[in-house]
């Protein structure tokens, strides 16, 4: 049971680090290898509206994720757009202005254990004999709720359906007069928003830290490369197969072996299904 | 003959000027500090430096045979405590230190126990005087230098390491066994040379001395969930968990040790998030009744000599902050020590010095320090008359009660409320 119960919750948890990432990947082939660093910045940015501007923690979530939405899309209009298409470029860019932001929050003073999220429900529930904090049980609710959302935004809203067709082909979105460039920037800023929800909803369990910025980048391109670059069902599925991994790796193997797990998984699809459980790139190559 | 005088006159006003000129002033002795400033170890350490810095070059500064000398810290970022950073950062933070700060002695790290063994040989080919006074715990580093002397003589360390932990941790176990009936202990431990080393034999230990390990779990730095751990813990019907971790992520693990409501008493060996004062904040208070061992006294308050609280009030009164754990009273003290051998020596020369270290005997903030002529390690000792004292802390509403040695112990130590016994 606690193995259903633990596992749920890291799986969740993968899948929240890798949704942002899936998103804009499959909407705008941009591999945003700054993602990790927006994860720790909407953090920051929620601490510090909560403690240094006191505001309502609600209001300094709302603040962060849409800030973090703005920084996003600023980060496209003005950088990543210049090398649109490069896919190289467009790693080695996005990782810089992530190493930028990470290395920056470093230098403004942001270090330490010290930086934490209250938890929106204080307590915890007992699960048949098994005791799990409200904030985690938190966690697979919002975090299933949040998947849902997207779905209906992506097939029942005009930009979601704007986003899926260019997501499809963006050469024939274009003849229909959707804006590619627009609809990467908001692609860009959903997914910030997405890295930030994951951050609000994820760091009051622990604790606010630079070095979590590497660490969230590495799960979250794990979960995509199993899943399949561009596909956010294979994301989700990716994610339940390496958090149950980790678990069971935990509890048979141990703790040790945990973060190999995702490695050891991105290894493994690249040998035997390099496009993923069910990403489209490369698909007809390997059928070939 | 007018300009003759006048250009006797301009000579001999630059002579004044040149006598009377800043320029004599006595050149710096350099520190260099190798340091991974953004963590507890690095930062505590670099505090401690810069307030003894502060005070002796206020009192006037070393004497060096006739000259006055004042003191200069260059500090780098090793960054060597963070996950992934390779040791090669550390060593070449080590070696721009000595090539281009021209640092006259090497105090404070490398932090991380594998960068500072690799550091070793750097600082024997370059025969820098050295004092660890932070994070490295490995029992390696002294019985390297007492395995080969004369290659590493010049390296010293002037804070506890985990052999004295492990003895401590024992000495309290013996306690709880005795006052408690415990007896089932698990041991998580972070994937790092000290930890795990520390950790196999605290498990060798204990089932040698009649403990029932219920478990062993290593995690990788950076680790963010300890469930299944605590779990296991749990089921195994542990008494004490003991913790070998100095990752921030730590406090993760208390949080969630409150939240499952583990009956077992979370003891730290190295435990950097339970050592700090802003402990108590980032757990919003769940991380009461944590142990966990600041290596030194001084580190937390304590009178263990008369020197322990001036250090601890005038370090709050120049931070704001308390001193927050390991790293803090060594390092402070370390600046202390190398004053006090280079006024002996007469000089810098690496040997001399080498020599005056090895013949140290101050009371300083925590205890009487020595340094074992062989090893070079600090000596040890549970009554801060005889050597170097430990400390053990535990939270307690809010604060931080030193619980051992008795000797300089404000408080007992206290158990959860749902594992009364």
């Amino acid at each position: 049971m606690e193995i259903l119960i633990y596992g749920t919750i890291n799986s969740v948890a993968l899948a929240l680090y890798a949704l942002g990432f899936a998103l804009v990947y499959g909407i705008s082939r941009l591999p945003n290898f700054a993602h990790g660093a927006l994860y720790v910045l909407s953090g920051f940015i929620t601490w510090s509206a909560l403690n240094t501007l006191k505001l309502n923690y609600l209001f300094s979530i709302v603040l962060a994720m849409v800030v973090t939405a703005l920084i996003g899309a600023v980060i496209y209009r003005l950088f990543l757009i210049r090398v649109r298409g490069m896919e190289i470029s467009e790693i080695i860019a996005s990782y810089a202005i992530g190493l930028a932001i990470l290395e920056g929050l470093r230098w403004g003073g942001f270090k330490g254990m010290t930086y934490t999220l209250p938890p929106f429900i204080e307590g915890s529930a007992s699960i048949a004999g098994i005791a799990v904090d409200y904030q985690r049980l938190a966690v697979i609710g919002i975090g299933a709720a949040l998947v849902a959302v997207l779905w209906l935004f992506t097939h029942h809203t005009r930009i979601g359906l704007a986003l899926r067709g260019m997501a499809q082909d963006e050469r024939a979105a274009l003849m229909l007069g959707i804006d590619s460039d627009i609809m990467a920037v908001v692609a860009m800023g959903l997914g910030s928003m997405l890295a930030a929800c994951a951050a609000i909803l994820l760091l009051p369990l622990g604790n606010i830290v630079v070095e979590s910025g590497y660490n969230v980048l590495i799960l979250a391109i794990a979960v995509c490369i199993v899943g399949g670059l561009g596909s956010w069902f294979g994301a989700v599925l990716a994610a339940f197969l390496i958090g149950f991994a980790q678990i069971l790796t935990v509890v048979y193997l141990g703790a040790h072996f945990q973060m190999v797990v995702a490695l050891l998984a991105i290894i493994l699809t690249l040998i035997l299904k390099p496009s993923g459980l069910f990403g489209q790139q490369k698909e007809l190559e390997e059928r070939v | 003959m007018k300009h003759f005088f006048t250009a006797v006159s301009l000579f001999l006003m630059v002579c004044m000027l040149l006598i009377a000129s800043p320029a004599r002033a006595a050149q710096p002795i350099v520190l260099g500090c190798p340091l991974s400033t953004a963590f507890l170890y690095g930062w505590g350490a670099e505090r401690g430096f810069t307030l003894a810095v502060e005070q002796i070059n206020a009192a006037g500064g070393v004497a060096v045979a006739s000259e006055k000398r004042p003191l200069k810290m260059e500090v780098i970022d090793t960054r060597d405590l963070e996950p992934g950073v390779p040791v090669s950062e550390a060593l070449l933070a080590v070696e721009k230190l000595i090539l281009d700060k021209k640092a006259d002695f090497i105090l404070g790290g490398p932090v991380r126990s594998e960068a500072a063994l690799a550091a070793m040989s750097l600082l024997s080919k370059y025969k820098k005087v050295s004092i660890l006074t932070s994070g490295v715990l490995t029992p390696k580093y002294h019985e390297t230098v007492a395995e080969q002397y004369d290659k590493f003589k010049y390296c010293f360390r002037i804070h506890g390491e985990a052999k004295n932990l492990v003895g401590e941790i024992f000495a309290n176990f013996a306690e709880l066994k005795q006052k408690y009936g415990f007896n089932n202990l698990f041991i998580m431990a972070q994937d790092v040379s000290h930890a795990r080393g520390a950790a196999e034999l605290v498990k060798k230990l204990a089932t040698d001395k009649g403990w029932n390990v219920t478990g062993l779990e290593v995690y990788p730095t950076g680790a963010t969930d300890f469930s299944m751990g605590l779990l296991k813990a749990k089921n195994t019907k542990t008494d004490i968990i003991n913790i070998w971790m100095d990752m921030p992520e730590s406090s993760i693990l208390l949080k969630q040790w409150f939240d499952m409501k583990v009956p077992a008493l979370p003891f730290g060996s190295t435990l950097a998030a339970a050592e700090q004062p802003g402990f108590w904040k980032a757990t919003e208070g769940k991380g009461e009744f944590t142990l966990c061992n600041v290596v030194n006294a001084g580190n937390a308050p304590s009178n263990a000599t008369p020197w322990t609280m001036k250090f601890y009030d005038a370090y709050a009164k120049r931070w704001g902050v308390e001193p927050e754990g390991l790293g803090s009273a060594s390092s402070y003290m370390a600046v202390y020590v190398l004053k006090d051998a280079i006024e002996r020596a007469g000089s810098l020369d690496p040997d001399k010095v080498v020599a005056e270290l090895e013949k140290t005997d101050l009371m300083g903030v925590y205890g009487r320090l020595r340094f074992d002529p062989k090893s070079h390690q600090v000596i040890p000792a549970a009554d801060p008359k005889e050597g170097a004292v430990g400390s053990i802390l535990q939270w307690q509403a809010g604060k931080r009660v030193v619980v051992y040695p008795k000797s300089i112990a404000m408080g007992e130590i206290k158990l959860p409320p749902w594992m009364h016994k």
